[in-house]
């Protein structure tokens, strides 16, 4: 049986316990890696952004008209024979199953995988009633006998070790088991599994397409299991969600282009299925096999009219949102789930078992992005799964004085920039030069796992009037939007970039009623004050005064780019003013290569080994790979390139309070992977990173020194 | 020419998901080779389903006297009360698919399923006349096909029964065969 913390206090104990799995980790870190190369070759030398766009059309296409969807596909597959039936709820759908089992005199029963049917907790309902049902696919049939839910939605037992699955098969065979014979291993169950199809009177399977247009279901496999499931039994059930309806077979076939690459990196499964009507079927005495198909709601129907929640039904199920979090990395699928995990896994839990199960699980997420660039259907999880957070805080009733704090400050620009200001003050006395190494005893110690930098002593606003340089006959004009990082921590990443910009003719101006760009209240589901402040900065920026709107900092420019539309969207139209903001927020490298196009002549041929961090906002933000790569050669940098360079250092604002044992393990292998490429600095792009890298330095005495790209551009550029 | 095209990317593809590709089947290559293979492989049967009535009666004559020759029995169909004792399924392919190796299978008859899912080895006939670039294609063909009147059951078979569900550690043949092999038909010469 699954359960899944309700609390913190409980998931961080499920944390601290799971952190110390060395072999969960091993393995999940070894396949990250590994998968990362497979998708990208099985997708070489096709289109995948407009594969994504295709997708994500043809189901948001076919999600208004689910339940049309679903008469005409009754209408056809009942023409054919088989019985198509509806059920709300999961209770349902097992009462269903149960009850066409009973009328076919079934004693026994083989499954082939499906996520539905661990959504309903189908085996326990049929087993209560005296079935005997076998899990087929390998992976379920593991973690049947272990009577644990799976871990992965592909590979449902990837949490386990050969010599785990060797103790478990020489169980059930009665015969001593070699566990580093894997090939031996699987022919364990191939053995031991064909009595139980050849015996089995009901076969039960999932299915990843229902095409209306003719009542025929697809299913994809590599086993072999579910052909055998849907071929031996006299009876055949489908249990499949609605979601599942599209309109034809070209939707279905564009979609698995998709799927199986993205989940498991094969150009194709092994096995792809179609079935339509009662086939042939020797061991029935009609001499067709009996076929039902069970469409399941459980709320779907509902959530496929939300306005911003419907998205998430475009999910075809590849798992792969879990393969490339960084969190999952860490934690598995029993720490980062329900019964669906990872990404969607936060989000689908909440719709499809209660906000109880969703409550700390859902918290969980550095708004990273490295799921929503993966997936295949293009839903924008991050995004999603602060929304959950917030209708789960609103359905208990309570926002965590941590928030209502927050929320309070920060829709007031003024009071929140006092209150920095005077935190200087406080902070004082434990600070160690510019660094606090140890925090106060009351914070704890697993929060002590990098030192944090003191806020400056005066802000970049208050230095501005005196700092500005003043540049004649401006080539460009350019806003800047220092963020709260670089405005109160780091004024000196600021400064070096305007003194930079200023060398190549660009005026740069601080418009002073800006404020915190509202990323960390959307962190923290605060939606009201992020619009708020979305709404203050937009009138402060006054994009008219300017050719464009430059920021140092990666987070607030995705933010402002990717989120402000949504958040300031007036009757599902993003106001004009919007838009340009929109069009002219650039991020520091791309402003230096694609605008200013600053070429090798104007740096010092320095040599200097650097290792690069790429802050997820940016690279996947605003989707910007090449720029700052390109720049450090240009400058005269020798730029080693870093393995993971690209994964998430555990910062993401108030991510690491809430999880500071994640968010430390990140810093470590962030950390460990800079010091392996030998360099002396590891440059980035985003203050944010800044902070929490060189605080990890800091704690392993590391000798590399973390800076802005601005910084170690402007030391580079060649004195005139 | 084209075909040419699809019929050496298929074969590539084919190749690079252990899967045995050869040229060139008339009816008597298919028999030997079939029956070569199941007796190197120490099987006693084989099962052979879904052949036009042409194609079986140049092909199963042979095909019994080779057997018998090497103590290999060819089952008769209905195949059920085999289920536990079928070495080689020898069946035909409807289509191909280039881009990722894949055998299409009209498999509504319940004998070429068993035949092709129970086997130990799939020994599959395939035209080259018959494979498309891509399942886009395809769609046209498929489409109608599975909605032609009374039950469908197509098959998608691309290489042999796989799982990667233990250390993610590939291993062949978990439920379904774990050896295929690919006999492109003899092509006539026409042009
Ligand atoms: S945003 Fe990052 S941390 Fe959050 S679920 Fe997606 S991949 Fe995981
Ligand atoms: S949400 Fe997207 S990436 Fe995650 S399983 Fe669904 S389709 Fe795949």
């Amino acid at each position: 049986m699954i359960k899944t913390p309700q609390n913190m206090k409980d998931y961080t104990d499920q944390i601290r316990a799971t952190l110390k799995e060395k072999f969960l980790q091993t393995t999940l870190n070894n396949f990250a890696t590994s998968y990362k190369a497979s998708r990208a070759k099985a997708f070489s030398g096709m289109d995948l952004e407009a594969l994504r766009e295709e997708i994500a059309c043809a189901k948001d296409a076919a999600l208004p008209r689910l339940e049309e969807l679903l008469e005409e596909f009754t209408r056809h597959a009942e023409a054919d024979g088989v019985k198509v039936h509806f059920a709300k709820t999961a209770q349902e759908a097992n009462a269903i199953i149960a009850a066409i089992a009973k009328e076919n005199n079934v004693k026994t029963i083989v499954k082939s995988k499906s996520m539905t049917a661990e959504e309903t907790f189908l085996n326990d309902h049929l087993e209560k009633q005296g079935l005997k049902v076998t899990e087929t696919d390998l992976g379920e049939w593991i973690i049947q006998l272990r009577h644990e839910g799976p871990s992965h939605m592909v590979m449902p037992a990837i949490h386990l070790s050969r010599y785990q699955v060797g103790d478990l098969f020489t169980g059930v065979s009665g015969e001593e088991q070699d566990p580093e014979n894997i090939d031996k291993l699987v022919k364990v169950a191939r053995k031991q599994l064909r009595p139980r199809f050849i015996e089995a009177d009901m076969g039960i399977s999932g299915a990843n397409f229902a095409m209306a247009d003719s009542g025929a279901i697809g299913i994809v496999t590599n086993e072999g299991n579910a052909r055998l499931t849907t071929t031996l039994p006299r009876v055949h059930v489908t249990l499949a969600g609605v979601d599942k309806l599209i309109p034809d077979i070209k939707t279905a076939l564009t979609a698995l282009k998709g799927l199986t690459r993205n989940a498991t990196g094969q150009g194709i499964t092994s096995y792809v299925t179609w079935i339509k009507g009662q086939p042939p079927c020797g061991a029935s005495e009609k001499e067709v096999q009996t076929r039902h198909i069970v469409f399941l709601d459980n709320g779907r129907l509902a959530l496929a009219k939300d306005p911003v929640f419907s998205e998430v039904l475009r999910c075809i199920r590849c798992g792969a949102c879990a393969n490339v979090c960084p969190i999952y990395r860490i934690l598995g699928g029993h720490t980062y789930g329900h019964v669906y995990i990872g990404a969607i896994g936060l989000i689908l839990t909440f719709f499809y078992h209660g906000r109880d199960n969703a409550r700390a699980i859902v918290k969980n997420c550095l708004n990273c992005q490295s799921c929503k660039v993966v997936c295949p259907a293009k839903i924008d999880l991050p995004y999603l799964i602060k929304k959950v957070y917030r209708e789960v805080m609103d359905e208990d009733g309570k926002r965590p004085l941590r928030n209502r704090l927050l929320a309070r400050v920060m829709g007031n620009r003024k009071l929140f920039h006092t209150l920095l200001k005077n935190a200087w003050m406080a902070q004082a006395p434990i600070a160690d030069g510019p660094k606090i190494r140890h925090l106060p005893t009351i914070f704890g110690r697993k929060h002590d796992f990098r030192t944090i930098p003191v806020l400056a002593k005066h802000p970049l606003r208050d230095q501005w009037s005196s700092f500005k340089p003043v540049v004649r006959n401006p080539k460009l004009k350019v806003a800047l939007f220092a963020g709260c990082a670089q405005d109160f921590i780091y004024p000196q990443q600021a400064k070096d970039a305007v003194t930079l910009l200023a060398s190549y003719g660009v005026d740069v101006d601080l418009p002073m009623d800006q404020t915190c760009c509202g990323l960390p209240l959307l962190m923290m589901a605060e939606n009201e004050t992020a619009k708020e402040v979305a709404e203050q900065n937009l009138k402060a920026l006054d994009t008219d005064r300017y050719d464009y709107i430059l920021t140092l900092c990666a987070s607030c420019g995705s933010h402002i780019k990717e989120n402000y539309p949504k958040l300031l969207q007036k009757e599902n139209a993003v106001p004009e003013g919007v838009k340009k903001l929109e069009e002219k927020i650039i991020d520091f490298s791309s402003f230096m290569v694609n605008v200013l196009k600053v070429t090798a002549d104007d740096f010092r041929v320095s040599g200097k080994k650097v290792a690069y961090h790429a802050p997820c906002h940016l690279c996947r933000g605003l989707d910007v790979v090449e720029e700052p790569r390109e720049l450090m050669r240009v400058a005269g940098l020798d730029y080693v390139p870093a393995a993971d360079e690209d994964v998430c250092c555990g910062f993401s604002g108030s991510y690491s309070v809430d999880f500071p044992e994640v968010s430390e393990q990140l810093l470590r292998r962030k950390v460990a992977n800079m010091e392996a490429t030998g360099a002396d600095i590891v440059v980035t792009d985003c203050p944010g990173c800044v902070m929490q890298i060189s605080g990890g330095m800091d704690k392993h005495a590391s000798r590399m020194r973390v800076c802005h790209m601005a910084e170690i551009l402007r030391e580079m550029r060649k004195k005139e | 020419m084209e075909n040419g095209k699809n019929k050496e990317l298929f074969k590539e593809k084919a190749e690079a998901i252990q899967t045995l590709v050869s040229s060139a089947a008339t009816p008597e290559v298919i028999a030997a080779y079939t029956v070569d293979l199941t007796a190197d492989q120490g099987g006693k049967t084989i099962a052979l389903a879904g052949f036009d009535e042409e194609t079986l009666a140049a092909l199963l004559p042979d095909l019994k006297e080779k057997a018998k020759a090497k103590g290999i029995e060819v089952l008769e169909p209905p195949f059920r009360p085999h289920l536990e004792n079928i070495h080689t399924g020898l069946t035909p392919a409807l289509w191909g698919i280039a881009q990722t190796g894949t055998l299409v299978l009209r498999s509504a008859d319940e004998n070429l399923r068993i035949a092709t899912m129970l086997a130990e080895t799939h020994v599959c006939v395939l035209d080259p006349a018959t494979i498309y670039p891509s399942t886009d294609e395809l769609a046209p063909l498929l489409d109608a096909a599975i909605k032609e009147n009374g039950a469908a059951y197509m098959a998608f078979i691309t290489g042999p029964s796989r799982t990667a569900d233990i250390e993610r550690v590939l291993s062949i043949g978990v439920h379904g065969p774990e050896f295929l092999h690919i006999l492109f038909k003899e092509e006539k010469a026409d042009d």
